[in-house]
């Protein structure tokens, strides 16, 4: 701009002194008004020509990274040309030009394309009776049925020169491609798996295909953290909830057949121990009392074999009277005066048997049935 | 002469600069350049995506040659979400979006005097002609499908971006860089349907769970009660197999009774006996059971005292 001005100045400088020859007292003037003046001039320029190269002076903020393009061109595509955050100088425009690149901070895309209309204030509107596609986003599914999904992604440049310079609006391309993944990616899920059982695998595929466009798209750009969002249509909320209720059901039943199947178990295993344990005392018990008969036996074989009569009209009658001793009712019926035994009828009521007895009687009968001795 | 050398060399700097604004033009690397002589196009450049030559240029200068410059980023285009059928009659809403550049700068110059807006225009109809060819031509299972065979998404994307690429290059000196589905959607009527038919399966579902959670129930009861038996079954075995080696041993050791089987007779009866009238016992016994033999020598002897 300021170049034609200089030019004149200059070009005018030279032919000066041609004139000054002239004796006229006038001219003399001129020329000295003349000479003050290009002085002036001169002065101007040279504080232009510092303005001119002072305002190549910028600064790149932080979390920023500037390229700078002379006459139009990076000489080649690399991250070593990026200008970090700082002071830098670089030529002014017609020259070089520089573009600020928001590199080291991580940017952040929301796909809404499947997510219902939201109030401008943050409110969510009533769910209506369907979905009015004008206004309200949502995905297919693989099975035909509807779900809302959100997906929110960061993102880092990592090829800034590509993603500044190549796209006009790089952000909205990217929002284009993670929604065509969204809708991409859940036409390949059930509604089931999209919104309840495989969310982190739907996740996982948003991210894939996503990943794949932008690289094919070469917007120089790498996936960072993701969250997913999906939820059934507010519509049929009730019957999503139900069967998580059915499922909550279903799994307190079995968590209660579990428990009742572990103490049936450990019932039946406390039972078998006492099996075997009574088993085992019986076995103590009745090879107590073998070896107490034998020796019993063995210490009166001698008597015995001494006189067998008297030992055993001694044993009996001791036993006789222990039996006797015993014995809660005792009838002793004298023969009749012919000297004939007398004949006795005896009319039998059963007894009701009282609790205890029952008891105490089975008890009995079952420490002996096992172990019979062999006659 | 040291002072005119350096106003020589000044002037001719300023010559050069002012010779460079008026011979020469710069081609940033984000646009393309159109050279017109007597306002007839004839050279443009940096078209080639694979081959950038920005920088600077020659030309002559005004009014014989004027540079027209246009922006080389690749563009978003977004299609109206529109209504179309499926092969298999289906009504669908589908909305495409587009990274498009401008490619010949001399055509997109003619056909729209480079205004954007007026080629987005003719590039909108000319996606959704395609549009709804490709849909056509697919039932609606090629667009949602959990078979990775029968999931044609990404072919009707290509299918629909390959039907536009030629004539787009051809009639409006556009590139198409990429193409995709940016909306999915059912007519409005259609979305109230859906969600009745998904009620009644989530009630299908809840039944489904219902049932599987009882018969899971069930087997867990019924595989416990087998595990009980079998346990029980074996401590049986065990007790009955304890019983038969005590048996023997027992056995083993009544052997000894043979030295004098009658004396381990008496001496069982004897026991037995014992044993039998612990209890509850009412004997009835005649006189000449011993002891009470006694008394019949008492009841002989009575008589003849009395009489």
């Amino acid at each position: 701009m300021s170049e034609p001005h200089d030019h004149h100045g200059h070009d005018h400088e030279a032919p000066i002194p041609a004139p000054i020859s002239v004796e006229d007292s006038g001219s003399q003037a001129l020329s000295e008004a003349l000479r003050s003046s290009f002085g002036i001039v001169k002065i101007i320029m040279f504080v232009l020509v510092i303005v001119f190269i002072g305002s190549g002076i910028f600064t790149v903020p932080p979390n920023q990274k500037a390229v700078v393009l002379r006459f139009g061109k990076t000489s080649s595509a690399t991250r070593e040309q990026l200008l970090g955050p700082g002071l830098h100088w670089s030529w002014p425009y017609p020259i070089d030009e520089k573009v600020f690149i928001p590199i080291s901070e991580i940017q952040t895309v929301t796909s809404s394309v499947g997510w219902y209309a939201i109030n401008p204030d943050g409110t969510e509107p009533q769910a209506g009776q369907s979905l009015n596609p004008a206004l309200d986003g949502y995905a297919l599914t693989a099975d035909g049925n509807i779900i809302h999904a959100r997906v929110t992604l960061d993102y880092q440049i990592t090829d800034p020169i590509s993603y500044v310079l190549n796209f006009k609006d790089a952000k909205e391309t990217v929002t284009n491609a993670l929604d065509n993944a969204l809708l991409d990616a859940a036409a390949q899920f059930n509604v089931d798996d999209a919104v309840r059982l495989e969310r982190s695998a739907f996740k996982d595929k948003v991210v894939q295909l996503f990943s794949r466009a932008v690289e094919q798209q070469q917007l120089g750009i790498v996936v960072g953290s993701s969250k997913l969002e999906s939820i059934p249509p507010r519509q049929v909320n009730e019957a999503f909830n139900a069967v998580t209720a059915a499922e909550q059901e279903s799994s307190t039943t079995n968590n209660a057949a579990k428990s009742a199947a572990s103490t049936m178990l450990s019932t039946a295993l406390s039972e078998s121990n006492s099996i075997v344990n009574t088993a085992i005392s019986d076995r103590a018990k009745l090879l107590s009392s073998v070896r107490a008969e034998s020796t019993n036996f063995l210490d009166r074989l001698p008597a015995y074999e001494r006189n067998p009569q008297l030992f055993r009209q001694l044993l009996l009658t001791e036993t006789w009277r222990k039996v006797l001793a015993n014995a809660e009712d005792k009838e002793v019926m004298p023969d009749r005066a012919d000297g004939k035994p007398r004949e006795l009828r005896l009319q039998l009521n059963r007894e009701p048997e009282s609790d205890e007895y029952r008891a105490r009687r089975q008890k009995q009968k079952a420490e002996q049935n096992p172990v019979t001795p062999p006659k | 002469m040291k002072r005119n050398t350096l106003t020589f060399t000044i002037g001719l700097l300023l010559v050069l600069i002012f010779g460079a604004l008026l011979f020469m033009f710069q081609v940033r690397q984000t646009e393309v350049a159109l050279v017109t002589t007597f306002g007839k196009p004839t050279r443009d450049y940096n078209t080639d995506p694979n081959k950038p030559e920005p920088g600077l240029k020659v030309k002559w200068p005004w009014p014989i040659q004027k540079v027209q410059k246009f922006d080389k980023r690749i563009q978003n285009f977004e299609d109206k979400f529109s209504e179309t059928q499926t092969h298999d009659g289906k009504n669908v809403l589908v909305a495409v979006y587009a990274g498009w550049t401008i490619s010949n700068p001399k055509l997109f110059r003619e056909r729209f005097t480079g205004s954007i807006p007026r080629a987005e225009q003719s590039l909108g109809n000319l996606i959704s002609d395609a549009k709804y060819a490709v849909v056509g031509k697919h039932p609606f299972s090629h667009f949602i499908s959990t078979n990775p065979q029968e999931l044609k998404f990404a072919q009707i994307e290509s299918e629909i971006e390959s039907r536009i690429k030629d004539a787009a290059q051809a009639q409006y000196g556009i590139r198409i860089n990429f193409l995709g589905i940016k909306k999915l959607g059912l007519p409005e009527n259609i979305t109230q349907k859906v969600f009745d038919r998904m009620k009644e399966e989530r009630g299908r579902v809840v039944a489904g769970i219902k049932a599987q959670g009882d018969s899971e129930a069930n087997k867990i009861i019924s595989a416990a009660d087998r595990d009980r038996a079998e346990i029980l079954s074996k401590a049986d075995a065990t007790a009955i197999e304890i019983h038969g080696k005590a048996e023997a041993e027992a056995a083993k050791a009544y052997e000894i009774f043979e030295k004098n089987p009658e004396l381990a007779l008496f001496l069982k009866k004897i026991d037995t006996l014992e044993q039998s009238t612990k209890e509850r016992t009412t004997l009835i016994l005649d006189q000449r059971t011993p002891p009470f033999d006694l008394l019949d020598g008492l009841q002989k002897t009575a008589p003849r005292k009395n009489p």
